[in-house]
């Protein structure tokens, strides 16, 4: 271990490290670009490369990437790559009111312990915790989902049902197109566009940004609120604010690691499960959605541990945890590396490297990203009214059609920008839409894969009941919902000490 | 009796309640379109949440004229700003994309540019503005073309008219 240690630490391993956290970074950073897209634009330099140097490149784009996605999430409400979904909700309030610096160091911080917390998963119990990914069936997925889809109380802004029906019109919006179970052409009205469905990450900066964009143009109000002038990176105030919320740093980072474990889940659903629990669990439950540095944590830890997380079933298994694992685990079988449960004793040494090269590289996000955090915050506050809507929205036009190469889905998302607007001054938060969104396809694949496997076996209740990890996602759903009704009844079962 | 009625009504959350009904019309055309689906795994998932959508709406609109109340995010009901500055700013990127596939991403884009930059001055046109904003907004377009299609390999439209 101690010679693959200082094999990943040779200058070389560290320039790599550097250069891929740096790209992937700035990668994330512009809305549209994810971090898959960021790994495989790269992924042809590491062809040349010894596979312990090939992976931890792409490791290190892989993580810069995961985190630049907060960067607009915080500065600009749109997530620069889906993982940074919830960052917005308490990211961009923080930044409304002037915190835009803490918030982005907080989420560096954050970042870098998820990170490491997923980077010794992996080094630890990379075999063992592959199992609970073999243990996950189709219901719970959908059970998963579902838990995911217990934060529209929590984003809903003072009205349930207008989140519940938010939730459904997302929920309506993912089933456009063709089916993928049944290949069924859904909901497209005779149109060639809707064929492929609404993209989901143009239609998360058409809910998020567009209207941030139409608002900006209206007035000549600045963009951030500017309650100090930007020095320094806030470091220790935001060193002080992780240390009083390390056990919300920690939990996020092992659900988020659980969560990269699950082929299929990735970042946006481990951000939205950290960032639900985080919220149950905080004494400032109340103020989630409103600038909790806490919601930040939960989430952008969460989202970099899938890193970590997500290799350990692409490398033990072969199965690719998030779809980034999946361009990384095509380079690797280019390279001649046969992933699977032999690799950890046969390539061990690529296997160990790597990891500490991972970790090297989670590592050289704090400056790295605290600098390039640093100089997103001025420039977004520095920058006339005149410049910023203009870039902003012509790297919203660039960003989404680069996705699917498509002008339409340009189009599609200046009109859910539109649609989010009108929504928004309608008192419908876009949130629980986005939500619906992207939970969609992975609730609606387990819900079906489960009712038929159910019903060919003549089991549905035992099916979606009576599984452990399904029962156990099911309690957890349960204490969401009601641990806010519980607390409540408690409080006031002791009675206000101020009263009387 | 009929100033009550119109006491609710003016507490009621209007806006919100047309949302539903229209909404609830979205999910009644969602549910004409499943009948032509004949597989079950089509139609049991939008169906059921087409229901639900339904079953919400109604429940917000019947909640809403029991006890009327305006809630949710207040701060961005408040519609202030100019209304032809908004219109422009999203005309501007539809007819721009609308545009691409004849002008190409470069010319689309400085158009885009330009008309949202206006859109979006409110100080003074002074001579220096004049000059180093449009050339900022250049630099900005080329260099987003530059990495895009150079750098990323996205394939960009170059535009019929260019061809």
């Amino acid at each position: 271990m101690i010679e693959n240690l200082l094999q990943a630490l040779t200058l070389f391993h560290v320039a790599l490290a550097l250069g891929g956290v740096i790209a992937g970074t700035v990668i994330g950073s512009l809305p549209g670009l994810t971090a898959t897209m960021a790994v495989a634009v790269l992924v042809p330099i590491t062809f040349s490369m010894p596979p312990a140097s090939a992976l931890i490149l792409m490791g290190a784009i892989y993580t810069g990437a995961i985190y630049g996605g907060a960067y607009a999430a915080i500065l600009l409400n749109t997530p620069g790559t889906p993982s940074a979904i919830a960052t917005t909700f308490d990211g961009f309030p923080m930044a409304k009111r002037g915190d835009g610096d803490l918030a982005v160091t907080l989420a560096c911080l954050a970042s870098v312990v998820g990170g490491i917390v997923g980077a010794v998963f992996l080094l630890i119990l990379a075999p063992p915790l592959a199992d609970v990914a073999l243990a996950f069936g189709p219901v719970e997925y959908f059970w998963l989902a579902v838990f995911g889809l217990t934060l529209i109380s929590a984003l809903s802004k003072g009205n349930l049902l207008k989140g519940l029906i938010g939730a459904c019109l997302g929920l309506l919006l993912s089933t456009i197109g063709v089916a993928e179970i049944s290949a069924d052409v859904r909901f497209t009205f005779g149109s060639e566009v809707l064929l492929g469905g609404i993209e989901t990450v143009s239609a998360l900066i058409g809910l998020y940004c567009v209207p941030v964009l139409i608002d900006l143009v209206a007035t000549s109000d600045k963009h951030l609120k500017v309650t100090h002038a930007p020095k320094g990176f806030r470091l220790i105030e935001a060193l002080q604010i992780s240390w009083t919320h390390k056990f919300n740093l920690i939990r996020s980072s092992v659900i988020g690691t659980l969560v990269g474990i699950l082929p299929g889940a990735g970042g946006s659903i481990a951000g939205l499960v950290a960032y639900s629990e985080a919220r149950r669990t905080s004494k400032n439950s109340d103020t989630f959605g409103q600038g909790e540095p806490e919601g930040i944590q939960a989430t952008e830890s969460a989202n970099n541990a899938t890193v970590g997380g997500g290799f350990i079933p692409t490398l033990v298994l072969g199965i690719p945890g998030t779809p980034p694992d999946a361009v990384i685990l095509g380079a690797l079988l280019i390279q001649g590396v046969r992933t699977g449960p032999s690799l950890f004793a046969g390539d061990g040494s690529i296997v160990y490297t790597f990891i500490f090269g991972l970790i090297l590289a989670t590592v050289l996000m704090l400056p790295t990203g605290l600098v390039i955090g640093r100089y997103a915050y001025k420039t977004i506050i520095t920058v006339p009214k005149a410049m910023l809507v203009p870039t902003v929205s012509f790297m919203t036009m660039i960003g989404t059609y680069s996705i699917r190469n498509s002008v339409s889905d340009v189009v599609i998302m200046v009109i859910l920008g539109v649609v989010g607007w009108l929504l928004n001054r309608a008192g419908y938060s876009p949130s629980p839409i986005v939500l619906g969104l992207i939970l969609g396809s992975i609730a609606e694949q387990g819900f079906v894969q489960a009712w038929t496997i159910g019903s060919a076996t003549d089991n549905l209740i035992g099916m979606f009941f009576g599984r452990p990890i399904g029962m156990a996602i099911i309690l957890f759903i349960a204490a969401t919902f009601f641990y806010p009704m519980i607390r409540g009844y408690l409080i006031g079962m002791r009675g206000n000490p101020n009263e009387d | 009796m009929k100033i009550d009625a119109i006491t609710k009504l003016e507490k009621a959350d209007i806006s919100g309640m047309l949302v539903a009904i229209i909404l609830i019309l979205v999910a009644v055309l969602a549910l004409w379109d499943t009948t032509e689906m004949t597989d079950a795994d089509s139609f049991v998932f939008p169906r059921a949440i087409a229901i639900s959508m339904i079953s919400f709406c109604i429940l917000f609109i019947v909640t809403q004229m029991i006890y009327p109340s305006i809630e949710g995010n207040d701060e961005a009901r408040v519609v202030g700003g100019s209304t032809t500055r908004r219109i422009g700013l999203v005309l501007a990127m539809v007819v721009s994309s609308l545009l691409m596939p004849w002008l190409g991403f470069l010319v689309s884009g400085v158009l885009a540019f330009g008309s949202i930059m206006m859109l979006a001055m409110y100080d003074e046109w002074t001579l220096s503005r004049r000059l180093l904003f449009p050339f900022a907004g250049i630099v900005i377009v080329i260099g987003f073309y530059f990495m895009f299609a150079e750098l990323l390999l996205v394939p960009l439209p170059v535009g019929t008219l260019f061809e």
